[in-house]
């Protein structure tokens, strides 16, 4: 069957309409830097899968705490985590991660001891921290609430 | 003795006879009928005797409620509020809107058109009564919000080759399905000590309707399914092709796709249609507030520090923001509405257990992106007009707009919006995004379902709640261990101070749940008042 020049003609007008508009709009960012970019979430929605501290620390802390740990102050505050003195007690910093702590969410059940203890050991040894002693995944689990479990 | 003793209905017939319909709901509620959100009505103060002065934290929808009831019962009110602009987390974004966000990054909202992003709440459920009461009272227009189309998307990354299937198929496919597995158990007598003999017919008969099963109890495409499912080929006019019905899908893959999950998401009494929004935007409810109590609010209020005495309180706060000149305000009694994130970092004279509680509650993270396109592609090519798509795609839900349907010109989707609530972690990774980030984010999911991004994107915007320094998250996440040690405590007058707000309430994130914590609040203050 020969197409019926109308219905051809309609159709290229739409698909230069098309390509016009194309041309206008915002140019979608490069294809690498998108992956990199969508790699921070999670792969399941219910646990975090990153392993490592960095990029544990970017997919949640980053949130409030920043990208330079700086914490943030305007009517309420993030705490810093830069040149905090409370950061000098691995078990404090795995404790809050793990149960939260005033209004900061806990992060216990969507985390395993690895990952609690590689986010820790993260902030303790980044944003100007150097804290040498590291916080193992089993003295994680000691710190783990019963319902985490 | 019966006799002389009238029935419930009889009861309040009297009542409603004597005096008057308001009396009536009154009792209906106080019988427990019609009690559905526990509003009855606007309240009736008794008004001051001695402390006529009454200093309100926050002017969101809570603190603004409670200075228009209590001024009108007499009380001399004044609200001191952060930021420079009414409303608190009720707030729309529209083109020109610019906000700094915490770490410093600009939030700006270039749309073009009227198309507008509701940051914080954006639908409005009709058992909110206290809500629409408002509503009325204060001349807010509503208009239908369309919470399920079933036209809309549910979609998985990793289901249908990825493609998005329709709501009201995946809905129906699975009733056909369970209808026709249910015949079958019934047929193999499997059900027999569970139904009788008469039950069982007619429960056959309804599961033939009701998930349209053919003669022989099965689940399969016909005419007659096609008049409830949809069409391959719509019957037509003149002589347009023969009308074809569509085909359902298959149990197994709908079962292992994840989709019949996010049919779910419609189950919940908060999201029962019909549900309604204000026109215009969500912040018109918290405009209509502010129009009645302007001229009681001080902006750009940062309190500092809560102190109570035997005959009043001493509010200090920083005029001009933080570092502002350094000033104190007395009042007989004080409502703090301020979030308890923020409320936690202030100095407050109350009991040990209020500090514990007032300190005890985490804020949840949510966030939203907005973006805007150049026209309404999702009407135009997927026949979406309104309704919400679901995804399993770190996105959660695209939102299409219930408003200017039709209209040619940009128009703005919610195209990412999730909260810590639904349990998934996406939110702090989005929160964790630049501005900038989180629209590129949006727009690589999205392309995902609705093709049509990359050529008709236009402007995008976001909100992060944890990154809003005057609620520092979106709302209180309570659980029922936090309520059971803390909820009551923190509701409860502490000499001269009483909190509210959302997380004051068992609805928390939703305006209800602020404005019955307000009304509450501003009762039993009053009854202590004229104690």
């Amino acid at each position: 069957m020969t197409p019926n020049p109308l219905y051809l003609f309609a159709a290229l007008t739409v698909l230069a309409t098309g390509a016009l508009a194309q041309q206008t709009s915002t140019p979608p960012p490069p294809a690498q830097d998108i992956d990199t970019l969508l790699s921070r979430f999670s792969d399941d929605p219910d646990h975090f899968t990153q392993t490592d501290g960095a990029d544990l620390y970017r997919a949640t802390c980053q949130a409030c705490h920043m990208e330079d740990g700086r914490g943030a102050m305007g009517a309420g505050a993030h705490p810093p985590l830069a040149g905090n003195p409370k950061m000098r007690s691995k078990h404090f910093l795995a404790g809050v991660i793990l149960t939260g702590y005033h209004a900061m969410p806990r992060f216990g059940h969507m985390m395993s001891d690895d990952q609690v203890a590689a986010v820790t050991n993260y902030v303790r040894s980044h944003f100007g921290n150097d804290f040498p002693d590291v916080i193992t995944a089993a003295e994680v689990a000691d710190l783990r609430p019963p319902e985490d479990e | 003795m019966t006799l002389t003793t009238p029935t419930r209905r009889q009861l309040l017939a009297m009542i409603g006879q004597v005096a008057g319909a308001a009396a009536m709901y009154q009792a209906m509620t106080s019988m427990g009928f019609a009690a559905e959100s526990g509003y009855a009505g606007a309240p009736e103060l008794q008004g001051p005797r001695q402390g006529r002065r009454v200093l309100i934290l926050g002017a969101g929808i809570a603190g603004m409620a409670a200075a228009y009831e209590m001024r009108r019962a007499g009380y001399a009110v004044k609200i001191l509020e952060y930021q420079d602009r009414t409303g608190g987390r009720c707030l729309t974004l529209r083109g020109g809107d610019r906000y700094t966000e915490m770490g410093g990054h600009e939030i700006a909202c270039d749309f073009q058109g009227d198309g507008y992003l509701n940051a914080g709440p954006w639908r409005l459920p009709v058992h909110h009564r206290a809500v629409f009461d408002y509503c009325r009272r204060l001349g807010v227009a509503m208009h239908p919000f369309i919470i399920k189309n079933n036209r809309a998307f549910l979609h998985s990354a990793s289901a249908f080759d990825g493609q998005p299937q329709r709501i009201g198929d995946v809905e129906k496919d699975m009733r056909g399905h369970v209808s026709e597995l249910l015949a079958k158990a019934l047929n193999q007598g499997g059900l027999d000590d569970a139904v009788t003999p008469e039950d069982r017919e007619k429960l056959l008969e309804g599961l033939k309707d009701w998930g349209v099963l053919d003669r022989n109890y099965t689940y399969r495409a016909s005419d007659d399914l096609g008049g409830v499912r949809g069409w391959d080929i719509p019957p037509g006019g003149g002589l347009m092709p023969e009308k074809k019905p569509s085909q359902p899908n298959d149990l197994s893959r709908l079962l292992h796709s994840g989709l019949w999950d996010q049919v779910f998401n419609f189950n919940s009494y908060s999201f029962e249609p019909p549900m309604f929004e204000p026109a215009g935007g969500m912040d018109a409810i918290t405009d209509a507030f502010a129009r009645e109590v302007e001229d009681v609010i001080q902006l750009n209020a940062r309190v500092t520090r809560i102190a109570q005495h035997d005959d009043g309180v001493t509010v200090t706060y920083e005029d001009g923001g933080r570092g502002g000149t350094v000033r104190e305000q007395t009042a007989d009694w004080c409502i703090c509405t301020i979030p308890l994130s923020v409320l936690a970092q202030i100095q407050v004279d109350c009991s040990d257990a209020m500090r514990k509680a007032i300190a005890a509650v985490p804020y949840a993270s949510a966030f939203k992106v907005g973006l805007e396109f150049r026209r309404r592609f999702w009407e135009e090519e997927d026949g979406i007009l309104g309704g919400v798509s679901y995804t399993d795609l770190p996105l959660v839900q695209i939102a299409y707009p219930n408003y200017g349907f039709l209209s040619a010109g940009p128009a703005v989707l919610q195209a990412a919006y999730d909260t810590a609530t639904g349990g998934r972690n996406f939110t702090y990774s989005w929160s964790s995004m630049t501005p900038q980030e989180r629209i590129d984010a949006a727009l690589a999911f999205g392309r995902q379902i609705h093709p049509q991004y990359d050529a008709e994107f236009l402007s995008g915007t976001s909100w992060v709640w944890h990154r809003v320094d005057w609620s520092l998250g979106c709302y209180g996440q309570w659980t029922q261990e936090l309520r059971d040690e803390h909820y009551k405590t923190l509701c409860e007058i502490d000499n001269r101070l009483v909190l509210a707000g959302e997380h004051c309430s068992h609805i928390p994130a939703w305006l209800e749940g602020s404005l019955l914590s307000a009304l509450d609040a501003i009762k039993r203050l009053d009854q202590r008042e004229n104690a």
